[in-house]
């Protein structure tokens, strides 16, 4: 969401000639995993403020990622196959690199707020 | 067992935050401490060559059915006829890339760097967390876990009757081992999440043979089923007017 994807080339009609540029494709998995990582750290912060424990939180952190998930595609003005190769790579890319980040700044924000 | 601890807010102000600030500032020095050691080898000519023949040869095969079946026949037999085909790598003539390495000297003394820049900072950060910050309850996990996770999380302290989900100091600090790449890669910018998963890509596989490469392009040139667009193009004006025209 900070950078702009960039259109992959595609052209899409009765014939099978897609025609993808490899470097747009890649700087548009970039922007995914950017977002995704923020979104997971930022996530994690507020989850943890909120004092969030158990279920509860990891819940929070796949609406945080479905949330993140509409974004993107939002971004993309929903046209998802111009821009990526499927919905699995919206939907699922960098989801589990996140979760690592989301229980670290989970645990430290809510040790902070809330143990002490 | 249940009971909550007590746990001193001067733990919290000399040990939890120091020690992650502790861990975000070393990476940082880290990710700059290597950027200035890494030297920059100039690429070798022929292999920036072959590259080049690569990538030609992938945009033909990619695009290969905008242009006449002639034309297309033509380029392939350019680049992949047995004599002198420039995909052709003739056999015994393909360079070894364990011998290579051992001519040249510097790609060992790089590679050492390499390693030492992700050795050295990582043995001085563990005294130094083991040395200040060694055997304090520095933390709570907000989810339950498992008497398994003990030895993992309460690295530090021999208590077997705190409940699991209390973190040792040291144990923090593996945590943010971990956890932190997430935040490096946002603010260092991508080059340096990858470094560390690249660097062992390299030590599995040793760099890549380029000749290897002119192979299997070569292999796939040599299937690609040719079928020109243009007489189909018609169609496919009509159906976008016709698209248009609604």
């Amino acid at each position: 969401m900070a950078a702009d994807g960039i259109s992959v080339q595609k052209l899409n009609g009765d014939f099978n000639a897609p025609f993808i540029n490899a470097e747009n494709m890649q700087n548009n998995m970039k922007v995914i995993n950017y977002s995704r990582t923020l979104m997971s750290i930022v996530g994690g912060i507020i989850a943890g403020i909120l004092g969030f424990t158990g279920l509860t939180g990891f819940i929070f952190y796949f609406v945080v990622m479905a949330v993140t998930s509409v974004g993107l595609a939002a971004k993309a003005k929903f046209s998802i196959h111009s821009y990526f190769e499927g919905w699995n790579r919206v939907l699922l890319d960098g989801f589990l690199a996140g979760l690592m980040s989301f229980v670290l700044f989970w645990t430290f924000a809510y040790d902070i707020v809330h143990i002490f | 067992m249940a009971e909550d601890l007590v746990l001193d807010t001067t733990i919290r102000d000399w040990v939890l935050i120091p020690l992650s600030v502790v861990m975000v500032l070393i990476g940082i020095l880290r990710y700059f401490v290597s950027k200035l050691i890494r030297t920059f080898q100039n690429p070798d000519g022929k292999i920036v060559k072959e590259g080049q023949v690569v990538i030609r040869a992938r945009n033909l095969r990619s695009s290969a059915d905008f242009i006449p079946p002639k034309s297309f026949r033509a380029r392939r037999t350019y680049y992949s006829n047995e004599e002198n085909g420039i995909l052709h790598v003739p056999k015994g003539q393909a360079p070894n890339p364990q011998a290579q390495m051992f001519s040249d000297p510097n790609m060992a003394m790089d590679m050492m760097k390499k390693n030492l820049s992700m050795i050295i900072p990582q043995t001085l950060t563990f005294a130094f967390v083991n040395f200040f910050f060694s055997g304090f309850v520095a933390a709570k996990i907000p989810f339950p876990l498992t008497q398994r996770f003990r030895s993992m999380l309460q690295n530090g302290i021999d208590l077997s009757t705190v409940d699991v989900s209390y973190v040792s100091s040291r144990s923090w600090y593996f945590l943010n081992l971990f956890g932190l790449r997430g935040l490096f890669s946002l603010i260092l910018g991508e080059e340096n999440a990858m470094d560390d998963t690249q660097r062992m890509m390299q030590m599995g596989g040793f760099g890549f043979d380029p000749s290897k490469s002119l192979g299997a392009e070569k292999d796939s040139l040599d299937i690609v089923q040719h079928d020109w667009v243009l007489p189909k193009f018609e169609q496919r004006a009509e159906a976008v007017l016709r698209k248009l025209a609604k």
